[in-house]
């Protein structure tokens, strides 16, 4: 890991126009409302939050899936909003993303050694045919899997299998940078441990950074560096893995990390849960202040007002008014 | 309760021999997709006998012209109306020429119109349905609008005009039918393809940087490839029906060249005294019409991977 600033999120906003037909109020969902975080080269960075927090969204944002409505996405120092079609193709050269769900992120109709292979072909890496079916038989041994498997269909394979031809697929460009959008949530625990392994193992051996997008913070916890924590389209508290996960400082993330499973039972009935009241939000119509204050346990009237920003404490930054120093 | 006072020692296992490790792996042979829809269609008895009989029909509409003594347009006034026999297979008709020269002559034309018809459909409505649902907004918006003006005229009158400025040929039925009735093809596959798109196998398409119609082509259209071979291959009787329903009523081909519609109605005018004649060419429409809808439904069947 250097110190090399890989990837900048500044301020991004992504919205969403879901207003039905043109005669009806004008409805727009807050996906992803002003973030920003930076990664480093080599570095991890997991983004973690219930479900539709928009973590997938801001991770389908920097693939430029979807277009960001306001603010900067910036890969090696250049706003990837303003690339032309042939720096568009070497930023889909470095930059890839493993997708959520193995059963739907692999083309039916198309050979292993075909998905694998494609990337190589619109990249017009390596010259002849022959070699890039080598390549991807080789690809499939990194990522564990037989060579004589090039042959045959995804649904021949098991949902652990296939998450490996998707991240074979993603290596056959030597990406720098890999977004990944919930690689596990669909897979047995049993599995997970092992993509997980996996996917550390490579960046070990090829130095690559990730955005690891999660719910399950003890996953993520073991392989990133940093965690972001987002909550209703926002970055609610950010900062090394270690810490953030030892000793939150938001509300937030102290709800979520003491609802993680502890495999000793012991020690699980010591713990005190904090249970959050209400449901998450919807961003079509956020609330005005604070994005939590209708579920936090120690809200203010100050936390109605305004939203609160993130603020560094320690090395450590959260976006909460009642934090004590 | 029971305890075990026994210990387990490790002698009492054993080493599994290397050739037994494998033992569990089972693995279904590897096939390919066509591979898997042709062993499902040839379950399909029907759908088995329509192919072998349009093969059948194929074969003669090539063969019988060419090897048969008779042309379609020549003449005996010796043997009109003559029943069947042995010079004559299936008689003749009003001006003494064979019925079976002309039934096949009609063939030629009848199952032309019907194989060219079902496959300008087919690249005109998966082109045009599949750039109008991948796009999207405002482009699919214009398209699907063109679309309704089309299909908004009657398609008989197209056909009408048609003739009037291009003549009574084989070329303008073609146009005729095409006209209108790819419209059909055109909105399914833009539904498939609006659906499919949002699949992650697309976006990661576009994450690898393929360009659009990379996209469109090789991940979202070979996905819809199955209900669109079903429609197609259901498009064939369609034309070959609107075509003999045109010949029937008078708008089509001239003579004497013959489609199976023309000869249907030639036929209807000695229906009282020669009612034989008209059996042969709707036998002829009926029964290549009956086994393409089979051989359209088994197509689905064998082509749907949730029959699988």
């Amino acid at each position: 890991m250097s110190d090399k600033v890989l990837l900048s999120v500044e301020h991004v906003k992504t919205y969403f126009d879901v207003t039905k037909g043109p005669f009806s109020r004008k409805q727009i969902v807050k996906a992803v409302d002003d973030v920003s975080f930076t990664i480093k080269e080599g570095e991890t960075y997991g983004l973690v939050g219930e479900s539709g927090c928009g973590k997938s969204t801001l991770g389908r944002t920097l693939v430029q899936i979807y277009r960001a409505t306001e603010g900067r996405i910036c890969y090696k120092g250049r706003d990837i909003s303003t690339l032309t079609q042939n720096d568009r193709k070497e930023f889909t050269r470095e930059v890839q993303m493993i997708f959520q769900d193995p059963y739907a992120s692999l083309n039916p109709r198309m050979t292993v050694g075909e998905i694998i292979k494609e990337p190589m072909e619109i990249h017009k890496i390596l010259s002849t045919s022959r070699e890039r079916e080598e390549r991807a038989a080789e690809l499939l041994k990194t990522v564990g899997l037989k060579p004589d498997h090039i042959r045959r269909y995804p649904h021949e394979f098991s949902g652990g299998q296939r998450q490996r031809i998707s991240i074979a697929r993603t290596l056959a460009l030597n990406p720098k940078f890999i977004i990944c959008d919930e690689p596990i949530s669909a897979l047995d625990v049993s599995i997970q441990a092992q993509i997980i392994n996996l996917l550390k193992e490579i960046q070990e051996n090829m130095g690559i950074s990730y955005l690891f997008v999660a719910h399950d913070l003890s996953m993520v916890n073991y392989i990133s560096h940093r965690i972001g924590v987002m909550y209703l389209g926002h970055l609610v508290e950010e900062g090394d893995a270690d810490e953030v996960y030892e000793n939150p400082i938001h509300p937030y993330t102290k709800a979520l990390l003491s609802a993680v499973p502890i495999p000793d039972p012991d020690k699980a009935r010591e713990k005190k849960r904090i249970q959050l009241k209400g449901e998450l939000p919807t961003p079509l119509n956020p609330p005005s202040g604070c994005p939590f204050k209708g579920r936090c346990p120690i809200a203010t009237e100050a936390c109605e007002e305004t939203r609160p920003e993130l603020k560094d404490y320690k090395g450590h930054k959260a976006a909460c008014f009642r934090i004590q120093t | 309760m029971m305890t075990y006072t026994e210990q387990i020692e490790d002698s009492m296992f054993d080493k599994l021999e290397e050739s037994e490790k494998d033992t569990e792996f089972i693995a279904m042979e590897s096939k390919t997709y066509l591979k898997d829809a042709w062993d499902c269609f040839k379950k399909n008895r029907l759908a088995l006998a329509g192919l072998i009989f349009l093969l059948f029909m194929v074969v003669l509409a090539v063969m019988v012209p060419v090897l048969s003594p008779y042309t379609y347009d020549s003449q005996n006034l010796d043997v009109r109306n003559a029943l069947p026999s042995m010079a004559h297979p299936l008689g003749t008709d009003k001006l003494g020429r064979d019925i079976l020269v002309r039934l096949m002559f009609g063939a030629r034309i009848s199952l032309m119109v019907g194989f060219v018809a079902a496959f300008l459909n087919l690249i005109i409505g998966v082109v045009y349905g599949g750039v109008s649902g991948f796009m999207g907004g405002k482009t699919d918006m214009v398209m699907m609008r063109i679309i309704d003006c089309i299909y908004s005229i009657p398609s008989m009158l197209y056909v009408i005009l048609i003739m009037m400025v291009f003549g009574s040929n084989i070329g303008s039925v073609l146009l005729g039918i095409c006209v209108s009735s790819w419209i059909g093809m055109a909105r399914q596959v833009r539904t498939q393809v609006q659906t499919l798109k949002q699949q992650e196998f697309a976006l990661a398409a576009y994450v690898i940087g393929a360009g659009k119609l990379r996209i469109l082509f090789k991940h979202l259209i070979i996905n819809c490839m199955g209900p669109i071979i079903v429609s197609t291959t259901l498009m064939v009787p369609e034309a070959i029906f609107t075509e003999s329903f045109l010949a029937f009523i008078g708008i089509g081909i001239s003579l004497p060249q013959a489609s199976w519609g023309t000869l249907a109605s030639e036929a209807r005018s000695v229906i009282q005294s020669y009612p034989l004649q008209i059996v042969w060419p709707v036998l002829a429409i009926c029964l290549t019409v009956l086994s393409l809808n089979f051989i359209g439904d088994g197509l689905g069947e064998a082509l749907d991977p949730k029959n699988r």
